[in-house]
Order: C-alpha cells, then structure tokens, then sequence
C-alpha cells in the first residue's frame, strides 16, 4: 500500500514536484506517466526515500518514509533506469550482499529460484563487467526482489532491454503484482504502461493532471469517444508540449 | 573546409571559456578559482614580475655554456652546438622517449578525434589529408597551452639563458615536433603492419638501432677516447668532456642532430642565437610534416575505436569511477558472509572484495611473522645489530606517513561508493549504520598495515644510552622508562588498541568532506570537462581543510593523553607503566567519543544527503 498525501520537492527555487497526493492499494500497478521534466524520477526517488521531501508525506505498507525510514524500506524496491551495480562483487555475491543488508535468512533457497526465473543462473559467478545491459539489469531486479519486497517502484524499467527482455519484464511486474506487491513505474513507453497499469497517474511540471483506473482517466479525456489510446489521453492531458 | 573547422574549435572555445566564467557565479567554483589563481601567482607568476635569474645563474649559464664554446672555438659548429652539455641531455632524452614511441606504439594508426567529431566530420565530405590537416591545426592549441603551461613551470631555469618568449616558443617547437612525430609514426607502423612486419619483431629491432650506433660512435673513436678515464683526478671534467666528444662524433651525433636542432631556440640564450637557431628547428618541423602527409593511411577505423574508449573514460570519471576497464573476473571473498547479523560487516566484506587479492589476513601474519624472524635473526648476530638502530626510527616515519597519505589511498569506503548513494539510500538501513560500514574496509587494512610497523618499531627499537638527552631530565626518564622492554611490550599493546581509532578518525574526515560538500567532493573528482585553475583551488582547499579538521579532531585526545600523563607521572608518582595505560584509556574514551558522535553527524548527513540537489547547477 502507497499513500502520498501534499508531496512536494524543490530545488531551491525550482518546483520539481508540488503538492501531489494518490495512493495505490496491493495488487495495483500505477503508471507514473508525463513529460520530460513532469517530475516521474522526482517522485519516485522521493517515494522510495532517496531524496528527502520538501513537505508532505509518504506511507508505505504503512510506515512513513521520513518518520520510520527503515521500516519502510524493508518493505520496498526501487529499480533505476540504470542497473547500479558493485564492480567487484559478482552475481552470487551482490545476492549475499543483499540478503546481508536486509537479513534474509537462508538466502540461497530464494536466490536460486529467482536467478532461474531470470535466467542469470548461469551468470552467477560473472563480474558486471562481464555482463550485457539487460544482464545487469535482471540482476539488479534479482536483488531487490530477494526481501520480497511488497512495494516497489521502476523507474523506466525497459530502458536499453531487448524485445525478449521487454516481455519478460512485462510478466515479472505482471506476476509480482497479481502476488500482492503494491507497484509504481514510470515510462514513456504509453502502449506498455497500457498493457501492464492498472492505474495511471498524468504529472506535467510537476502538478497533477490526472489518476484513476486507466478506464477513469480515459473517461475524463475522452471526451465521449470510444476506444481512445493511452497515446491520445496522454496528448490530450498535457496539451502535447512539455510547457 | 578549413574554415568550418576553424569555426568549429574556436566556437567551442569561446563557449568553453564563457560556461567556465558563468560557472563561477557559484561560491565553490570562485572560491577554488581564487585559491588556485593564487596559488599560480606565488609559485610561478611572482617570479616572473620579480627576479628572473637565480642567484648564481651567471655563474651556472657559463660553466654549462663553456663546453659548448670549446667545441665551437675548435671549428666549424652548429649553432645547436653552442648550448652545450644541455642540450645534448635533452637531445639524448628525446632520442630515448622517441624510441620508445617505436616500441610501444600500436599498429593501428588513429587520430585523436572526439566521437561528436567522428559523427559529423566523417561522413562529411571531406578529404582525408583535409582531416589529418584538422587534427593538426586543432593540436596546436593544444601545443600552445601546453607551451604556455611549461614556460612557467621552467620560469626557474633562466640561468640556461633566453627569455620567457624564447622558452614559449622552444616549447611549441618540441611540442608540435613530438605531436607530428606521433603521427607519423601511428601512419608508418600502419604501412609497417600491412606490409607484415610484426609488433614483437619491430619491437625487437627499434631498441637496436640507437644502440648499434652508440656501439659504432665508440668503434670509431680512437682507443684512448673510447672509454672515460675513470682513475682521472678530475673526473667531472674529464666525465663531461668524454661525453661531448661522443654525442659529437658521427654517427650519434647525425642520430641526435634533428634533436638539438629542435631544442635550439629553447636554449638560445640571446636574441641572435634564437633567430640562428629557429631555421633548423623549422626544418625538422616541415621535414615530420611531409613525413605525416605523405604517409596517411586509413585512420578511420581505429580513430573510432579510440575515441569510444576515450568517451568511456570521461564517463567513468564524470560518473566518480575508476578508470580502465570494469573487472571481469570474480575473486574469492574475505571471508563467508553469513546472511544474517550485523549488516555494518556486509559493507566491509564488499569493499574488501574490491581491493587486491593479496590485502589478507594470511599476507599480514607472514609479514608480521618475517619481522619477527628478520629482528630475532639481527638481535642473534651482533655484527648485524647496527642495521637495527635506524629500523626503529624509519618504521615510525613510516607509520607517521601511512596515516597521513593512507586516507587518501584507501579509499574502499563512502568516497568510492558515493557514486551508489541512491542505492545504499534504499537499504532499511540508519544512516550511522551505513557510514560505519563503510569506514570498515580501509580501516582495517591501514591498520594492518600501521600494526606491522608498529611491530617493527618495537622489536627493533633500541634507543642508545644516550637518546633524548635532548628532553628535560624528569621527561627524558619517564621515555626511558616506556621504552624498556616490559614497559614497551604494554606501550605497543596500548598504541595498537589505539591505531584503529585513530585511523578511523582519519578516514573520518574525507568521508565527511564528501557527505558533508558533496557537490564540491564530486566536482574535484571529474576531470573530464572539469579541470581548471577552480577544480584545482577546490582540491587545494579540501586538502588543507581536511588536514586542519584532522589536527582539530586529534587535538583533544592528545590534551587528554598528556593530561593523564602528567597527573600519573609527575603528580602523583606511579610508575611509568601505569601512565601509559591510564593514558592509553583516556585516549581512547576521547576517541570512541569522537567517533560516535562524527557517526551521528554523519549518519544524519547521509540520510538526508540529495545528490541531485546538491550537484544541479
């Protein structure tokens, strides 16, 4: 569960994200959609306790993020565009690592699986360095699905994977979220988040243009039409320009 | 086509030098500009507005200048030939750094371009001579600033004779020589390869083309002239003479000749001189020109892999990486990490894993164990023991010197993965928790390293009767005291229980430099793009204040220490062993306090460190 409620960052005088409030329930996938510099990353990286907020509040799986941080982060994962990873420590070794910082015991039982599951199995004793993008990238998702975490947050998750990649993707936070886990992604890629949100949330300069339902929000937009694309709410919202 | 070239590299400098004068409308930025300009001021400009010659440089000008005058006096001489002994070091000096060129240099020829530069000048329609051109015409900027740059470093050595202009323009001389020789040699190698003459067997025959001619100098000379006398009562003079009269006889003299040529304007040391010596050393300029055009191959191929590589790099260092390639290789780790317990030793056992193989308990205990063995060895063999009295001394130097740079080496800790800070912020983790962690790895390994000099310095340690006679009588006693065997072991225990403190609270402050001024932390790290006279007043500034936080940090245990010292000591008289230990404890009550409170601050800091705030322009 993710509640925000009156979430606002600044950069000195510079409004990255402004009074923005949603929540999204167990088994929910929320598209965090807009355009650049609508405040996505912001947002997520304010969620999942990176960067502290300016004001407001964020709760997950009921624990406040600025009150109660490591509690909440035992519950949650935050993906990055970008794998980051340790140089020195192989696949095996970043799942230890892991499992170390997050005390979960008898790791291997749950680290085989999962490193099956994202077919990095064979990969286990591999350096990154010696691993493709979409490899670092399994394994960055292999480490923080190690705790299960039940919320979790992507930041444009398909970001240089293959079409093979992709779906795998696709299925991973499909079948994470039809096991309970609450899930928040942003991307530009409008036709994924159509296939896998079950909810949307439109952000432009930081504000709130819009959430609900795909089915709400398309309703707000659509103007009576039937039938209109996530591609034609998202112009329709935003006006089509950044500004 | 030269023109839109030009216009491409003077734009971008003129965009390069206004975005580094807006960039210091921030404080950090004109605070380091200001330190650094200073910093040039007194340590190269002032000498240029003040005194030119060292004192002595008349005297010094005519001794190096004398041997040059009798070889001129004997004959017909180059005008090279006046500089002397100088030039013909900096002659030989080129001769081995050129041959070494050989040597190593690839096969495929490339030419320094930028991948932006790769992408629209490639494809553009342009020939390729009109692209080496542009590389050329673009390295004499680079020639210029390089010249500028070591005319002052050389501001010094005025007594060689010239002035700054003369020096300037030497400089450009070698530079552009040695930028065209580059070149050259990339295209020939090329032909070389393509014509299947092989890297190991052109590396094999370059280094033996200057020696078959040194070899075939010292054939020719007369007998008497071959070797320097070594029994000679003068033997510089006679040294400097022999080596004149080889680097001047044929055929290394033809060998060094474009060498002395090229280096003639920067020793001249009168205006007439220069404008003697300038012609030869254009010739040797137009000769490397000619070479480079009329050997051009295909370029084009490795120029791309080149400047993938180079993109690599600048992305690594603007991303706070190590440079070079990313392991690929995994290694065995310290130690097996249990996946429960205190988290704060998952961060030690993942930065040790990244430092060498061989940083392990087993290389410690064998060096441990050699010092014993060497020391009880010495001890056995009195005629040996005199190697022993400086063994003491050199260790605690040492040691001294292992705090101090160890910091700045050892840098497994928040300073290396600074760069993950979004990571490590999503750990359930407090932020004490994780700072603390990361302090561990280099911690543990200075002090291992600190643990066995301190070994060596107590089991080699053997202060004469007369030592530290220099100190007050009742103070000289209380060092003796320490310092005889019992009262040494208990002292070494104490100083060792100490060393890990200590050598955190060193670590400490770097690692607060970087949560506290991250912005600052990350700028004097990127050097690519980011260099200049402000990144350099910026590491300036962050080394004195670390180094002025560290004494500030010390300060109070060391109060503490000698407080309790004289109390034990010389108020109430205990025994010496009794100072040390109750100093020792008060050391290190002040220290842990230190330390717990630095990991309070620090913990808070990282918790609520926003790199993204704290980096945006």
């Amino acid at each position: 569960m993710i509640e925000v409620l009156a979430l606002s960052k600044r950069y000195g005088d510079f409004p990255a994200v402004t009074d923005l409030s949603f929540s999204a329930r167990p088994g929910e996938v929320l598209g965090l959609v807009g355009p650049n510099g609508a405040g996505k990353t912001t947002t997520l990286r304010c969620l999942a306790g990176i960067i502290p907020a300016t004001s407001g509040t964020v709760r997950l799986a009921g624990h406040d993020i600025a009150q109660n941080p490591v509690a909440a982060k035992r519950n949650l994962a935050f993906f990055p565009d970008e794998p980051r990873l340790f140089d020195y420590l192989t696949v095996r070794q970043h799942l230890n690592f892991v499992a170390r910082i997050y005390g979960v015991a008898n790791y291997e039982a749950l680290a085989q699986p999962l490193l099956e599951e994202l077919e990095i199995a064979d990969k286990a004793d591999e350096l990154p360095g010696a691993l493709s993008r979409g490899m670092k990238q399994k394994l960055a998702i292999a480490c923080g699905l190690l705790h299960g975490p039940s919320v979790m947050f992507f930041d444009e998750p398909l970001t240089g994977l293959d079409p093979l990649g992709i779906r795998r993707m696709k299925d991973s936070i499909l079948k994470r979220a039809r096991a309970g886990a609450t899930i928040v992604l942003s991307s530009h890629l409008l036709h994924l988040l159509e296939e896998v949100c079950s909810h949307v949330l439109i952000l432009k300069k930081g504000r709130k243009i819009a959430d609900g339902s795909l089915a709400e929000v398309s309703a707000q937009f659509s103007n009576g039409e039937t039938g209109v694309s996530l591609e034609e709410i998202f112009m329709r919202a935003t006006g089509g320009s950044e500004n | 086509m030269l023109s839109a070239l030009l216009y491409l590299r003077l734009t971008s400098l003129k965009n390069w030098l206004r975005m580094r004068l807006l960039r210091l409308k921030q404080p950090k930025y004109l605070a380091g500009a200001i330190v650094g300009a200073a910093y040039f001021w007194f340590f190269f400009f002032r000498h240029s507005f003040g005194e030119t010659d060292a004192p002595g440089g008349a005297v010094r000008r005519r001794a190096l200048h004398q041997a040059g005058q009798s070889l001129q006096d004997a004959g017909l001489t180059l005008p090279t030939d006046f500089g002397g002994l100088p030039i013909v070091i900096g002659a030989l000096v080129l001769l081995v750094v050129i041959t070494l060129v050989w040597v190593f240099s690839l096969e495929r020829a490339s030419l320094g371009f930028t991948e932006a530069e790769i992408a629209f000048l490639f494809p553009a329609p342009i020939t390729r001579r009109g692209l080496v051109h542009f590389r050329l015409i673009d390295a004499q900027l680079r020639n210029l600033i390089g010249a500028l740059f070591m005319t002052l470093f050389s501001n010094r050595w005025m007594f060689i004779g010239g002035s700054p202009l003369t020096h300037a323009v030497g400089w450009w001389l070698l530079f552009t020589a040695f930028n065209l020789h580059l070149t050259g040699v990339r295209f020939t190698l090329s032909r070389l390869a393509d014509a299947g003459v092989g890297t190991w067997r052109r590396r094999a025959i370059v280094p033996l083309i200057p020696i078959a001619v040194i070899a075939a100098t010292l054939a020719l000379r007369p007998a008497d002239q071959r070797w320097v006398d070594l029994t000679a009562p003068d033997f510089g003079a006679t040294l400097e003479k022999w080596f004149l009269g080889v680097t001047g006889s044929a055929p290394l003299s033809w060998l060094i000749a474009p060498g002395k040529f090229l280096l003639g304007p920067f020793f001249a040391d009168s205006g007439r001189a220069f404008l003697w010596a300038i012609g030869p050393a254009a010739v040797v300029i137009w000769a490397h020109y000619v070479w480079v055009v009329r050997s051009i191959v295909s370029f084009e191929d490795g120029s791309i892999v080149r400047a993938e590589k180079r993109a690599a790099v600048i992305s690594a260092m603007r991303d706070g990486k190590r440079l070079g390639r990313a392991p690929t290789k995994g290694r065995k780790p310290p130690f097996v990490l249990a996946s429960t317990g205190r988290p704060e030793l998952a961060f030690l056992w993942k930065n040790l894993l990244g430092t060498w193989t061989w940083l392990n308990p087993r290389t410690w205990a064998w060096c441990a164990l050699a010092i014993v063995g060497v020391t009880a060895w010495v001890h056995a063999h009195p005629e040996w023991r005199g190697a022993l009295i400086a063994a003491g001394p050199i260790a605690l130097i040492l040691a001294g010197y292992a705090l101090l740079i160890g910091p700045q080496l050892a840098r497994q800790d928040i300073r290396s993965d600074l760069v993950n800070a979004d990571l490590l912020k999503t750990y359930p983790l407090p932020g004490w928790q994780i700072v603390l962690g990361e302090l561990l790895a280099p911690t543990a390994i200075l002090t291992g390293v600190l643990w066995l000099l301190l070994l060596a310095a107590a089991v080699s340690f053997q202060p004469g009767p007369r030592a530290f006679g220099f100190l007050a009588p009742a103070l000289r006693d209380f060092v003796r005291a320490c310092l005889a065997p019992a009262a040494r072991t208990l002292l070494t225990l104490c100083l060792a229980t100490l060393v890990p403190l200590i050598v955190a609270l060193q670590l400490f402050v770097p690692n607060a430099a970087a949560l506290v001024f991250p912005a600052w932390f990350q700028a004097t790290r990127q050097r690519a793009g980011g260099g200049g006279i402000d990144i350099m007043g910026q590491r300036l500034i962050f080394f004195f204040g670390q180094f002025l936080t560290m004494l500030i940090a010390l300060l109070p245990a060391l109060l503490s220490g000698a407080v309790t010292v004289w109390l034990a000591c010389f108020v109430f008289p205990l025994p010496p062993i009794a100072g040390v230990w109750l100093a020792a404890v008060g050391v290190l009550m002040v220290l842990v306090g230190e330390l717990w409170l630095g990991l309070w601050f620090l913990g808070g800091r990282f918790e609520r460190l926003d790199l993204s705030s704290e980096l945006r322009p």
